[in-house]
Formats: structure tokens, C-alpha cells, sequence
């Protein structure tokens, strides 16, 4: 039977049922502010300037001896990787006996906005590998990168080798202009020196109008319409607004950073050419030789596999291990699907060499 | 291209005449003001030259960032039109139960996503953002410079002499980190030797 307007009842129906869902929407939903990221317990062992070091506490009785330590990505927070219990990598991997650092970057304020590659690299990071070596009393220690956590990982495994047993790269930046994703098209049109000369650290919302541009209807529309329609799934909807939370926690970038990302990696794509220079170094994928773990994902539109694959390809590892999975960016770390396939076979693997 | 040529004429006429007064009125006032030296009028005054270029040259700038803005919506718009052009041609009825609906929006979320990634894939979408950003940040320049003005009026240190006390702190920490390391290095090498 149709109405009036010719539209039939049943659709008419599903639309009340929809706008009801978005009435009662606060009275089903924690407010984003209400939920706590980053849960399972850890102590801040260092910080420097505006960086902490996490060291999560064992949930083993034993633990492999070699401990890991994480270097988030320099866009969103670290709590992707501890988003909630039974999603978290970092719990994942504790409960596997795996002794687990995190690094968080924290808030560049525009005094760090001349902070560049080298003060991360050969600065926080190796300061913190330092303290890490010391407080386990061991030689080397296991270091991940995610994401452009990723990038740094490899240049400081590139520059200090003798500090690294086991690099793990999750989705790293690597291979600029074989990055097939948006945000490869916008870096080589941007003119990055007029943009950090001018504005300093690169303000959160500029990260948000790219991110905005990667799947805009699939991102921007059906995840709020599906949203509102599983307003009764408790489960569905905890972890909706956990990542909606993540995604809107961006700090702004140091611009001198940003500035050397865009150049040596997109726009002259240095890194994997062995041509960057980082602290007047060389940073030549040749000097990684240590076993190293690689997983991307098929359905990165972040970072696309064929910008983090090469790595694969251009170590001098003997040891090494590529995996594709069949996922994405996010559900690549923080899903049902890492718990049950990416993180038992990274434990695995980790122990082995541990 | 008349009314180009029209409005480039209008435009430096407007420059003339500003820059022109205010030149004057500079020439003119500015002996009895250095009675007031030491108060922040007379600091504005000399500078308000300065000002009012600013302020003409961010004009020019606007209407380069307006240029790149519509040129933007008119992608984005374009695109739109081609995606819903292309959703009528492949689902012409309208749905009528839920089922129909998803398959719809399903569709319908497909191929706008397909037209908007090749748009924003193009080299016309990324010069077109690339100059729109460009012009946005001139803007920037011009207003750092008119606030810059402003704080040398008032003696306050001007971005540019903060940024030099940052880059200075930055260099500083740096060379410190290294002092820091430095006793660790040769303890480990002695350590070696032996």
C-alpha cells in the first residue's frame, strides 16, 4: 500500500524508527567525555619535555625477557592500542608474557615547534630505549612502530642497529610516492615551508579536513546512520564512541617535523632511496639487520600496503616476516579480528626471539 | 577581462590614495607627536604605514583565496551532480521497504565514494587545494605582520623575536642532551679498551 506522497509506509516507518533511535540516542550513550581511554594499568616510568614513557604492568607471572617497546604514531593518541579490554593490543600482548613500554608524544605546545626527526629519533626515542635497556638490564630491546610511529622506528633501527633485537612495523610510512591514498595527492601539492614558516606546529584540524577526505561518505555518513540504527547494541556502541573519541584526539604536529615528513617522505620520498638525512646521519635501509615483523593491511586507506611494503624488500634481514591481512588501518590493531589472528602470531613470533 | 582591467585600475588608484595620505599625514604630524615618544601612540603612528599596506596587500590575497574557494565548491559541486547522475541510472525506482532502502543507500554511498576519491585523487583537486592553502596562509603572513606592528607599539617582543628565543631553547636543549650523553660514551668506550 502506498501513501499519499506515494512514498510506501514501510519506509516511512524505518525513517521514525531511525529519528527515535537519534532522540534516544543520550539517554542509551555514555557522552564521549565520559569515557576513559587507555585503561589497562600502567606506571609513567619517564617523560621528557612533553613525552611519557607507559610501562604496563605484567599480567604473567613469567615474562619473555626481551621487553617491547611501542612508538605510537605522531597523529591521534596511543590509546588506539588500548582502546578497551577486549580489543587491546597492548593487553593482548601482556597476557601473552610479553614485557610492554608504550611511548605518547604528548602536546607539542609552539615552543617544540623546531623539533624535527632528529630530536625524536636520536633524542626521545633513544632516551627512552636507554632507560628501558637499563631498567630490564638487557642490550636490546624490541621496538614497534605504528603508522608514522612506523617511520620513526625504522630510522632509529636504521641509526642505532645495536640497540634493536626485533623491529615489528604496523602499517609504516614509508615508500611516498607509492602511497596510493588522498593524502599522498594533497602533500605533493602543499607547500609545506610557507605552511610551517608561517603557521608553526600544523593545528589539529588540518589533519581532521585530510582524514575527512579519505572516504568521506563511507566515513562521513553510513558510520553515524549505522550508529543510530545499533543505538541498542551496548557493545556496538562502546566501541563506536571509544574510536570516535580516538579519531577526534589529534595534538598539533611540530612543524619542523611535519615539515621533513612531507619533504623526505612524500615529496622527495628519501627514505626508502637511503638518501635521508636525520642528526647529519644517513639513514640507509641497509643497516637494518635485525629479524623484523611487517603488517599491513589490504584495506589501509591511510596508508596503503604499497607504501609500507617495500620496506619488506629493502632491509638487509635475513629474518624477516611480511604479513597482509585482509583489514584496515584501525581494524588492523584495535578489532576482533587482531585479537583472534594479528596478535597471536606477533606474540609468537616476539617470544621466539625473545 | 575589461572589467579586469577596470578593477586593477580602481584597485592601485585605492592604493595610491591611501598610501598617499598616509604618508602625508605621517610628514605632517609627526613632529609635534615626539612630544608623546615614549607613549604608544606615537610607536602606532609611525607604523600605521605599515598597517594600511598590510591591509591592501591581504585584499589582494582575499580575493585569490575567494578565487580558489569557489573553485573548490564548484569541484565538489560538479562531482556531486556527476555521482547522483550516475545513482538515478543504475537504481531509477524508488525503494519501498527497508531492504530496498539499504541496497539504495548502499549504491548510493559506492559510487559517491568512487567520484570523490578520483576528484580528490586528481592533480586539479590537489593544485587547486594547494594553491587555496597557499592563499590562506598569505593571508596568515599578513595578519602576523599587522599584530607584529601592534606589539612593537606596545614594546612586546614580536613572533619573530619569539620564534629566535625557540629556536634558540631548541638548540640549546640540544647541545645539552649531547653534553649529557657525552660522559656515558666515553665511559662505555673506555669500558670496551679495557
Amino acid at each position: 500500500m502506498q501513501s499519499e506522497s506515494g512514498i510506501s509506509p514501510k519506509i516511512i516507518e524505518e525513517f521514525l524508527k531511525f529519528n527515535r533511535n537519534i532522540i534516544d540516542a543520550p539517554n542509551h550513550v555514555p557522552a564521549p567525555d565520559e569515557i576513559n581511554l587507555g585503561i589497562t594499568p600502567h606506571d609513567v616510568v619517564y617523560t621528557e619535555d612533553n613525552i611519557r614513557l607507559l610501562h604496563y604492568k605484567p599480567l604473567t607471572q613469567k615474562q619473555a625477557q626481551i621487553p617491547l617497546v611501542i612508538t605510537y604514531a605522531i597523529i591521534n593518541r596511543y590509546h588506539i592500542l588500548d582502546i578497551q579490554p577486549e580489543k587491546s593490543w597492548v593487553r593482548n600482548l601482556l597476557q601473552q608474557g610479553i614485557d610492554v613500554y608504550m611511548l605518547d608524544w604528548g602536546t607539542p605546545s609552539n615552543l617544540y615547534k623546531y623539533l624535527g626527526f632528529d630530536d625524536y629519533v636520536n633524542g626521545y626515542l633513544d632516551n627512552s630505549l636507554d632507560f628501558v635497556r637499563d631498567e630490564a638490564g638487557v642490550e636490546q630491546v624490541s621496538l614497534q612502530g605504528y603508522c608514522t610511529g612506523g617511520t620513526i622506528a625504522t630510522i632509529y633501527s636504521s641509526l642505532h642497529p645495536e640497540k634493536i633485537k626485533n623491529l615489528v612495523m604496523t602499517a609504516p610510512v614509508i615508500d611516498g610516492w607509492r602511497d596510493t591514498t588522498v593524502v599522498s595527492n594533497l602533500t605533493k601539492h602543499i607547500d609545506v615551508d610557507k605552511m610551517v614558516d608561517t603557521i608553526g606546529n600544523v593545528p589539529p584540524e588540518f589533519m581532521y579536513y585530510c582524514f575527512s577526505l579519505l572516504k568521506p561518505f563511507e566515513q562521513g555518513v553510513d558510520k553515524y546512520i549505522n550508529f543510530f540504527r545499533n543505538i541498542d547494541n551496548q557493545k556496538f556502541v562502546d566501541s563506536f564512541l571509544r574510536i570516535e573519541k580516538w579519531v577526534s584526539d589529534t595534538p598539533p604536529i611540530p612543524g619542523e617535523l611535519f615539515r621533513q615528513w612531507v619533504k623526505d617522505i612524500y615529496q622527495e620520498n628519501l627514505l626508502i632511496q637511503n638518501k635521508m638525512y636525520v642528526g647529519g646521519r644517513q639513514v640507509s635501509l641497509e643497516n637494518i639487520t635485525m629479524p623484523i615483523f611487517t603488517q599491513v593491511a589490504v584495506g589501509d586507506h591511510l596508508v596503503s600496503p604499497e607504501c609500507s611494503m617495500p620496506l619488506h624488500y629493502s632491509v638487509a634481514s635475513e629474518d624477516k616476516t611480511l604479513r597482509v591481512y585482509p583489514s584496515g588501518h584501525v581494524g588492523m590493531i584495535a578489532s576482533s579480528f587482531s585479537q583472534k589472528k594479528i596478535l597471536p602470531e606477533l606474540g609468537k613470533w616476539l617470544i621466539e626471539r625473545s | 577581462m575589461a572589467s579586469e582591467v577596470n578593477y586593477n585600475k580602481a584597485f592601485e588608484h585605492y592604493k595610491h590614495l591611501s598610501l598617499f595620505w598616509t604618508d602625508l599625514i605621517y610628514l605632517m604630524a609627526s613632529k609635534p607627536q615626539s612630544l608623546t615618544a615614549t607613549g604608544p601612540m606615537r610607536k602606532f603612528a609611525t607604523n600605521a604605514k605599515k598597517v594600511t599596506t598590510e591591509l591592501i596587500e591581504s585584499n589582494q590575497d582575499l580575493i585569490e583565496f575567494n578565487t580558489r574557494l569557489a573553485e573548490y565548491y564548484k569541484q565538489l559541486s560538479d562531482t556531486w551532480i556527476e555521482s547522483q547522475k550516475q545513482v538515478s541510472k543504475k537504481m531509477p525506482d524508488i525503494p519501498q521497504d527497508a531492504e530496498q532502502l539499504d541496497s539504495y543507500k548502499r549504491v548510493w554511498i559506492d559510487i559517491f565514494e568512487n567520484y570523490f576519491t578520483q576528484l580528490f585523487d586528481s592533480k586539479k583537486f590537489g593544485e587547486n587545494y594547494g594553491k587555496l592553502v597557499s592563499s590562506e596562509l598569505e593571508l596568515s603572513k599578513h595578519w602576523n605582520d599587522m599584530v607584529n606592528t601592534l606589539l612593537e607599539s606596545a614594546d612586546l617582543p614580536s613572533k619573530k623575536e619569539i620564534d629566535e628565543i625557540y629556536k634558540e631553547l631548541q638548540q640549546l636543549r640540544r647541545r645539552v642532551s649531547k653534553l649529557e650523553k657525552e660522559p656515558v660514551k666515553k665511559v662505555v668506550e673506555n669500558t670496551n679498551a679495557e
